[in-house]
């Protein structure tokens, strides 16, 4: 008994205080998480530390032992930063949604949308690079905003549950999709939609730096701005706040006189423009073209993501960049140490997983801490009740 | 000693600042029906709670059927045949009348012979024999999502009977009920003491007592008054007898002084969520410089006038004007804008946003409105300056002052960041739900100094509150609500707190 009660006050020590805990619960989760990867590695008979630095290495963080011809580092690294940036918006598209007390399961689909439309509107034109980039991500933004309302439309109009109708929208916006894709725009060799033109591409392709030829993801920069950006309307922008107070007490936001529904449909219009930013440095930025009947794991993984960053966009740039490390990392570490991609989608779920284990952690904790309380109190009331009895022994 | 069927002695139950229960000693006898009587808080609901094991008490010992009760459990107090219909059901809504009754103790037989399934169909058949014996007429087929809050009640009754409960305590049972229901009620109720049941009936309501009960104990601020004889008693006598003679303490006050009529109430109509009007024709006016009370036993639709008037609930009929503008359909931050502050009943569902730091609960009137809001942008550094300014002020205690997430702080200081925010807007109407509830004897004081404060500084006051004390303290005006209506619109000082309370209890016409 005695063991356990200071096993769980040296725990309530490391976490900290309510304010603490918001990062050193999330990261109790990740070690948790690389933990259990690490059993995982063993029980395949590979040693976990080579295991996870050739995660590093994948990402361009670490040097590899050998590079091909005009490869490097720095392109390992570009090809990373390249497939974080759509994890960076989704994530952010399930964080505003969040916020506004919502849950955004269809980022998946409005990506698929928002890169699709994008594609047949300027990704098969001629336009030259100057126009044809900001209009990509004008129509991407414009598609995903448009997707994201109408789930929130539903919902005002015929009640019908957000989660429900963005899971359907997925399979809908896939299909439907599909359907065009391998009817009117599809290649004959890959059997995917034609590639768009490179002057529509987000990711400018072979560029020469030094002897290597890299990608550069303009998305990225985006990404960065767009995280600064909604960092700033949640916290300092009177729209931001209303959004947060309808999120957090529906009610105590009526009575303060905000109009919730408008606040939850700018928040779904926002979360939507956002995942189609997502869809648009994806499908026209990371790869060039779509592959039917595919839904890409990105937009759920989001969720993932956006949980461990505690929806904050500050931490959702830490958490994207882990999860990211897991499953870009995960190719290389297939082909250095021969263990299954597959493992990589493992780790993240078990991640997701203990994630979600944060109101267990934090019960236990506080139970560990009203425990604490409790004996404290005992204590000065047995002083006090000693004292009484002396007191009156006295008399 | 052995005529009493459960006896309590010398029970105390303290919650931190509040003596629930101050040495209650009482008897009830097998087959009667023993009312409690007494005001919101005067420690009905947490004696019998005892009884049914919820809480264990801090001094005394509880007796049943002569031998004493060692453990305090739902369960224990289960095995020994009480059983109790909470004032919130506690039902599963999609689940049968007869699944509801079962649960938790599941008839089972075995189908073919080694299949195990629960046994619904004789159930049924035992249940609707139970409920045919006490006249409750249940279809233990029904969903509970399709009958309504009188066939529900029936069902937690019925679950009581099927676990043989012998003592079997009613917590307020007629709070949600109407009238025909309540007669109803009260003929279940005679049955099952025909059927030699005991029963123990908590309310507030004399009428009902009146009717029904044997004995009556009446209870006021945790104490036990007197346990009296409901046929020889009238019940003048046990409504003076609840309000209490002794007034615990008076505010100073000076006499009203009138002006302009600020807010004025034309047949108001509010409806509740099954389209039943709990607020039924009400009118009335309230001059600046005055407050005028309503005061009402819960449950009578005055909190839905209050949230009528803030615009938090729509009117189905009638008119609200406040100052010459008829404001019956203006959404709630136009009200605020035209001067209505309000602060609500429930403080931690509506009246605050728990975890928002305290800085953005005290600004949540006017985060959209310069110096704090320029250009759509929020301005920090002026809401620390404000939050600062009112936590100073009113005095509101926190671990980190502003930042403070609220969910952390106590009751009383939840309350005071409301009462600063809402007196800071400077309205000339101010609406106080329940101001004190739950509060300590300081914190009362304090808030009661600073209602009849804005009083004094010309401001129009609706205050609705279910204690009557605070009524008589503060009132100028005072309308008595019954049943959705004012029954009776009087100033305060031509009414005695006995006269309010018959008004509350709807015994005086």
């Amino acid at each position: 008994m005695k063991s356990t009660k200071k096993k769980s006050n040296l725990f309530l020590t490391i976490m900290g205080d309510e304010k603490r805990q918001k990062i050193t619960i999330p990261l109790f989760a990740i070690l948790l998480s690389l933990i259990a990867g690490a059993i995982l590695m063993l029980s395949l008979g590979k040693n976990p530390i080579e295991g996870y630095l050739s995660l590093l290495k994948g990402c361009g963080l670490m040097m590899k032992k050998n590079y091909a011809g005009g490869k490097g580092m720095l392109t390992d690294f570009m090809s990373f930063l390249d497939i974080w940036t759509p994890m960076i918006f989704a994530a952010l598209a399930v964080a505003v949604a969040y916020k506004a007390g919502l849950f955004n399961i269809g980022v998946s689909g409005q990506m698929l949308l928002a890169g699709f439309v994008a594609s047949l509107t300027v990704g098969y034109s001629d336009l030259p690079a100057v126009a044809a980039k900001p209009l990509t991500i004008i129509i991407g933004m414009i598609v995903g905003a448009l997707a994201g309302s109408l789930i929130r439309l539903l919902k005002y109009k015929f009640n019908i549950n957000e989660v429900v109708t963005a899971i359907m929208l997925n399979y809908i916006f896939q299909y439907i999709i599909s359907f065009f894709i391998l009817t009117y725009y599809v290649h004959p060799i890959t059997r995917q939609s034609n590639v768009v033109s490179d002057a529509s591409r987000l990711t400018l392709q072979n560029v020469q730096i030094g002897n290597m030829k890299s990608v550069i993801p303009l998305g990225f920069i985006l990404a960065i701005v767009a995280v600064f950006a909604l960092s700033y309307f949640i916290n300092r922008t009177r729209v931001g706040f209303e959004l947060k107070a309808v999120g957090a007490n529906k009610k105590g936001a009526i009575y303060a006189g905000i109009n919730a529904n408008k606040s939850i449909m700018i928040a779904m219009a926002l979360s939507g423009a956002l995942a189609g930013l997502a869809g648009v440095t994806y499908y026209m930025g990371y790869v060039a073209s779509i592959q039917p009947k595919v839904l890409i794991s990105t937009g759920f993984d989001a969720v993932a993501v956006c949980l461990l960053g505690n929806s904050n966009p500050i931490g959702i740039v830490a958490s994207s960049f882990l999860v990211t490390i897991i499953s870009k990392g995960s190719i290389y570490l297939n082909s250095s140490l021969g263990l299954p991609k597959e493992i990589a989608s493992l780790i993240t779920g078990l991640l997701l997983l203990f994630t979600a284990c944060d109101v267990y952690i934090k019960y236990r904790l506080k139970k560990a801490k009203d425990h604490l309380e409790y004996e404290e109190k005992e204590a000065q009331r047995y002083i006090e009740k000693y004292g009484e009895q002396k007191k009156e022994g006295e008399q | 000693m052995s005529e009493y069927i459960v006896e309590m002695r010398h029970v105390t139950k303290r919650f931190p600042g509040i003596v629930a229960n101050d040495d209650v000693s009482l008897g009830i006898k097998k087959g009667e029906i023993f009312a409690l009587l007494g005001e919101n808080g005067a420690g009905k609901s947490t004696l019998m709670s005892i009884l049914f094991g919820m809480y264990e008490p801090d001094e005394g010992e509880v007796y049943v059927r002569g031998k004493k009760v060692e453990t305090f459990s739902p369960n224990h107090a289960t095995e020994l045949n009480i059983g109790m219909v909470h004032q919130h059901f506690k039902l599963v809504s999609n689940y049968t009348i007869t699944e509801n009754i079962i649960l938790g103790m599941e008839p089972q037989k075995k189908k073919f012979g080694f299949l195990p399934v629960v046994d619904i169909k004789n159930t049924n058949k035992k249940i609707a024999e139970l409920s045919k014996k006490f006249g409750l007429e249940v279809d233990p087929t029904q969903k509970i999502e399709n009958i309504n809050v009188s066939m529900q009640q029936r069902v937690e009754i019925l679950k009581m009977l099927y676990r043989e409960a012998e003592i079997l305590i009613f917590d307020e049972p007629t709070a949600v009920l109407t009238p025909q229901e309540i007669e109803f009620l009260l003929e279940i109720i005679r049955e099952m003491r025909r059927n030699g049941k005991t029963i123990i009936l908590i309310t507030h309501k004399l009428e009902e007592i009146k009717q029904v009960a044997d004995r009556c104990a009446i209870m006021n601020r945790g104490k036990l008054i007197e346990i009296c004889d409901v046929a020889e008693t009238s019940t003048k006598k046990m409504a003076e007898l609840m309000v209490g003679r002794e007034v615990s303490f008076t505010q100073e006050k000076t006499p009203c002084k009138p002006g302009e009529v600020m807010l004025k109430v034309e047949n108001l109509v509010v409806k509740n969520a099954d389209g039943f009007p709990v607020v039924n024709g009400v009118s009335f006016n309230i001059r600046s410089g005055e407050i005028f009370a309503i005061a009402g036993v819960a449950g009578n639709g005055q909190v839905e006038i209050a949230d009528a008037i803030a615009g938090l609930a729509p009117a189905a009929g009638g008119k609200v004007i406040l100052d010459g503008q008829d404001i019956t359909n203006s959404p709630v931050k136009a009200r605020n804008k035209m001067g209505i502050a309000y602060i609500p009943e429930d403080r931690q569902t509506w009246g605050l946003i728990l975890d928002f730091t305290l800085s953005e609960n005290l600004l949540l009137r006017r985060y959209d409105i310069a110096p704090y809001c320029v250009n759509g942008v929020l301005h920090r550094e002026h809401f620390t300056e404000k939050s600062e300014e009112l936590i100073e002020h009113f005095d509101i205690r926190s671990g980190q002052g502003g930042q403070t997430i609220v969910r952390s702080m106590s009751g009383g200081n939840q309350q005071k960041a409301i009462i600063a925010r809402e007196i800071d807007l400077d309205t000339p109407f101010v609406i106080f739900v329940q101001p004190t509830r739950g509060l300590d004897i300081g914190a009362i004081e304090r808030i009661h100094s600073q209602i009849i404060a804005e009083r004094d500084k010309g401001k129009a006051i609706l205050l609705v509150s279910l204690e009557l004390d605070e009524i008589m303290n503060l009132a100028d005006t005072i309308g008595v609500i019954y049943n959705g209506q004012l029954l009776k619109i009087a100033p305060a000082e031509t009414m005695t707190s006995n006269e309010v309370g018959q008004y509350m209890m709807g015994v005086k016409e």
